[in-house]
């Protein structure tokens, strides 16, 4: 056995008014002679040590300071002696040694039983601990109930509180419980010990459930397999419903971004001409493409600045020699990206255009034809047929347009039509330097007799501006590939030559952006009445155009496929004008 | 980030604390005491002790996990308890040390004495503050429950005052009031005598609450609840 020398075990106040240290003796004792310990006391205010006042009060081994020797916030040191050898040594305060004894008089009652007789409330009471003196508030004491059932070895516990009434809930009246108390300063963190065990037992008070042996536990797995199959039940109904809202609610579709008839990777790999030609075809497209932003946003054009020059919009690439073979041409390839049902697919490689993959037409000859007899686009505003001439003949546009032959328009204009009974139509605009910079837009210049609109790279027609001033005047941004009718109306073609940049201007993007098929109708009109051709009041302009030809770098002649389209078809909305509209416009 | 921690913390432990008071409010009936004459009795006498006793409680209680975290860090291993049996400088104001004295003593008297060690403990309080932020590497805990206790102190004492003012039937006591010269110990250079002027100074802070608090509780079971609580 270790030599295990005299300890100080513990000092102990219940009260806060006595204490009482406690120790152990140890086998030294026994070994060697019989030693009398000592306890020594020490204020920290007092220089001698003194004896313990009271060896036996609190039992063998232990000292017990009354009332008169305790001072409460007086730091204390004990110290375990016998003659001249220490054996231990403790300092402490009162206050902090205070652990209260147990409470005392635990009783309880019952609140209610629950209609089944199953369970019931009771109410807990009990005093403190007689010594504790609670009433002057010279200790404030917390209590710790805990109670279990008496088969049962884990004691459940509840929150210290300061009152000393405890409701429990929710007790099975067929089972007995052990319920047992402690406290403890309320300051403190350590608890006294805990009270006698209060036995509660139901059938004691006549309320014990006999027959409620059985204890009714929640039918789990029955709640499972049921929960599961009502579920599955559930949704196999809702999915072969026929109603297609209830399916709608409960399972609503994923939205994906759906463009009607475009292979959305053709949207990832940035073909987007191709894009547009499908876009062309779609009638109920133009809403949706009339979203500027969203327009913009997918053609990555740069509309906030339109005097950039370094800007390469697609509308570049589209119309620069240069930088058009990644587009390649805007036919029609053949996957299957919805075009194919409604474009035309024969849509000639171009001139600007590098790539093989489209188709060539002979209609590629003429356009080259006809740009180079710099046709440009053709302001349909115009009154009478001299303004074209005149318009055609202004030598800077001319020299311009020769000089830009070759660049300037996108789109081809209608070769054929155009030259033969009008004059010239003014080159649209920009030279190449320009076309590097204009957007991916172009405006209506032309539209033949044969119902072919040349689209030429787009320069914004001011609207209520450049009736009045003739086409010359209007500044066409390069920004809107498609003119509104509203602009077509007006004056499609200008000369923005002085222009070199387009303006790309938002707001009137809207505006201007699109061709219309009123405007188209228009232009058709007035276009029909300069070549005495009465235009009819109706003549319908499709929506969109299909491109039928690439004519690089002059434009594209567009097919109206549709014609004639009675005027209320029209949408006054821009638009595209589809080649049956511009068909049927065309006389 | 530690600040914020700390402001969560201190929230936290404020919440905590105060919906602590909320359920335990105790349902003993009182009768409000005013003093004759006094025409504005807004808050009752009960109340004012009902709040005194709640920050009492709650300055003690940061008072003792503050010192039981610096004890924890800093003073294992370096024998602080041993050397613990140290005057705390309030130690001078003679305030009854036992159930008997406190029961014996004028309550006016006990006021003036709660007043006299909380104004004692201003200076201190301050000076801790700032002071624990120089420990080395000083837990937040630390020092946020040292900020805490200094404006708890200040609230607690312009209670008091306020109680004071309406229990105090004559002329108001001397100013009792014990000096504070312990700066220069908390900013010593030698880091073992610096941390253990710190132990003290906090251990007697968790001394003194606790008297502070206990001497309340008294006097509120005496004054409202004549002394039945």
């Amino acid at each position: 056995d270790l030599l295990q020398w005299p300890q100080i075990s513990k000092c102990r106040s219940p009260e806060m008014e006595t204490f009482s240290c406690y120790w152990t003796a140890g086998n030294f004792y026994n070994l060697t002679a019989p030693r009398i310990i000592q306890l020594l006391y020490k204020k920290s205010n007092e220089e001698d040590w003194k004896e313990c006042p009271d060896y036996i009060t609190s039992g063998q081994n232990s000292c017990y300071f009354n009332a008169s020797y305790t001072s409460v916030w007086t730091p204390y040191c004990v110290q375990l002696a016998s003659k001249n050898e220490l054996y231990d040594k403790k300092c402490f305060s009162v206050d902090e040694i205070v652990l209260p004894d147990p409470p005392v008089h635990l009783n309880w009652t019952l609140l209610n039983t629950s209609q089944t007789g199953i369970h019931g409330d009771i109410q807990v009471r009990w005093d403190p601990p007689p010594t504790a003196d609670v009433r002057k508030g010279w200790i404030t004491l917390e209590y710790e109930l805990q109670y279990k059932e008496v088969n049962e070895t884990k004691w459940k516990e509840l929150k210290p509180r300061l009152s000393t009434m405890v409701p429990l809930y929710s007790l099975k009246t067929a089972r007995d419980y052990e319920i047992r108390i402690r406290s403890r300063q309320r300051t403190s963190e350590k608890f006294g010990e805990f009270s006698e065990i209060l036995y509660v037992s139901f059938s004691q008070i006549g309320i014990g459930c006999d027959h409620c042996t059985e204890e009714v536990e929640f039918p789990w797995f029955l709640v499972v397999v049921f929960g599961v199959c009502g579920l599955a039940v559930t949704v196999i109904s809702i999915m072969l419903s026929k109603q297609p809202r209830l399916k709608m609610l409960i399972f609503p579709p994923v939205p994906v971004p759906k463009i009607k008839g475009i292979d959305p990777d053709l949207l990832k790999k940035g073909k987007l001409d191709e894009v547009n030609s499908i876009l062309a075809c779609h009638d109920n497209y133009k809403t949706q493409l009339y979203n500027d932003d969203l327009w913009v946003e997918f053609i990555e054009l740069d509309i906030e600045d339109p005097d950039e020059k370094n800007r390469a919009s697609d509308t570049d690439r589209l119309l620069s020699e240069d930088h058009l073979k990644s587009h390649g041409c805007l036919g029609v390839k053949d996957d299957d990206s919805g075009r194919a049902s409604c474009c035309e697919p024969d849509i000639p490689e171009t001139d600007f255009s590098a790539s093989d993959t489209c188709d060539a037409t002979s209609d590629s000859d003429q356009f080259k034809k006809a740009t180079e007899k710099e046709e440009d686009l053709l302001c349909l505003d115009r009154q009478d047929d001299e303004s074209l001439p005149s318009l055609a003949n202004t030598d800077p546009q001319r020299q311009h347009r020769n000089t830009q032959a070759e660049n300037s328009h996108p789109w081809a204009p209608f070769a054929d039509s155009v030259e033969s009974p009008r004059p010239s139509v003014h080159t649209q605009i920009s030279n190449q330097n320009s076309l590097t910079s204009t957007d991916f837009y172009a405006q209506v210049s032309d539209i033949t007799p044969a119902g072919r609109v040349v689209l030429s790279p787009g320069q914004k027609s001011k609207l209520g501006r450049a009736q009045r001033e003739g086409c010359t005047e209007q500044n066409f941004t390069m920004d809107n590939a498609y003119f509104c009718e509203a602009d077509v109306k007006k004056c499609i073609a200008v000369t923005s030559h002085e222009e070199n940049e387009p303006h790309v201007q938002e707001q009137s993007y809207s505006e201007d952006g699109y061709f219309t098929t009123e405007s188209l109708t228009t232009t058709v009109a007035n276009f029909g009445a300069s070549t005495a051709e009465p235009p009819s009041s109706e003549m319908p302009v499709a929506d969109y155009t299909s491109i039928h030809i690439v004519h690089s770098p002059q434009g594209l002649v567009l097919n109206a496929t549709a014609l004639p389209v009675p005027d209320k078809e029209f949408n006054v909305s821009c638009g595209y004008v589809s080649t049956d509209q511009l068909n049927k416009i065309m006389p | 980030m530690s600040t914020k921690g700390a402001s969560l913390k201190g929230l936290l432990l404020v919440v905590l604390l105060v919906s602590h008071m909320l359920l335990t409010k105790e349902g003993v009936t009182s009768l409000p005491i005013c003093p004759n004459g006094s025409v504005n009795c807004q808050l009752s006498l009960e109340e004012l002790f009902d709040r005194a006793v709640k920050l009492s409680h709650y300055i003690h209680f940061l008072s003792s996990e503050m010192f039981n975290e610096f004890d924890e860090r800093y003073a294992q291993g370096r024998g602080f308890i041993a050397k613990a049996v140290n005057s705390c400088h309030t130690a001078s104001l003679t305030t009854p040390e036992d159930k008997e004295q406190a029961q014996q003593i004028h309550h006016e008297d006990l006021l003036n004495l709660i007043l006299g060690v909380l104004r004692s403990w201003n200076d201190p309080l301050v000076h801790l503050a700032s002071e624990v932020q120089r420990i080395k590497e000083a837990p937040e805990t630390i020092l946020w429950k040292a900020v805490e206790i200094e404006e708890q102190n200040k609230r607690l004492l312009e209670g008091m005052e306020k109680i004071v003012g309406r229990v105090h039937s004559g002329e108001a006591g001397n100013d009792i009031y014990t000096p504070w010269d312990g700066l220069p110990s908390l900013q010593l250079a030698d880091e073992d005598s610096r941390l253990f002027a710190f132990y003290n100074l906090l251990h007697c802070l968790r001394r003194d609450s606790h008297k502070i608090d206990n001497y309340l509780k008294v006097l509120k079971c005496r004054l409202i609840h004549d002394n039945n609580c």
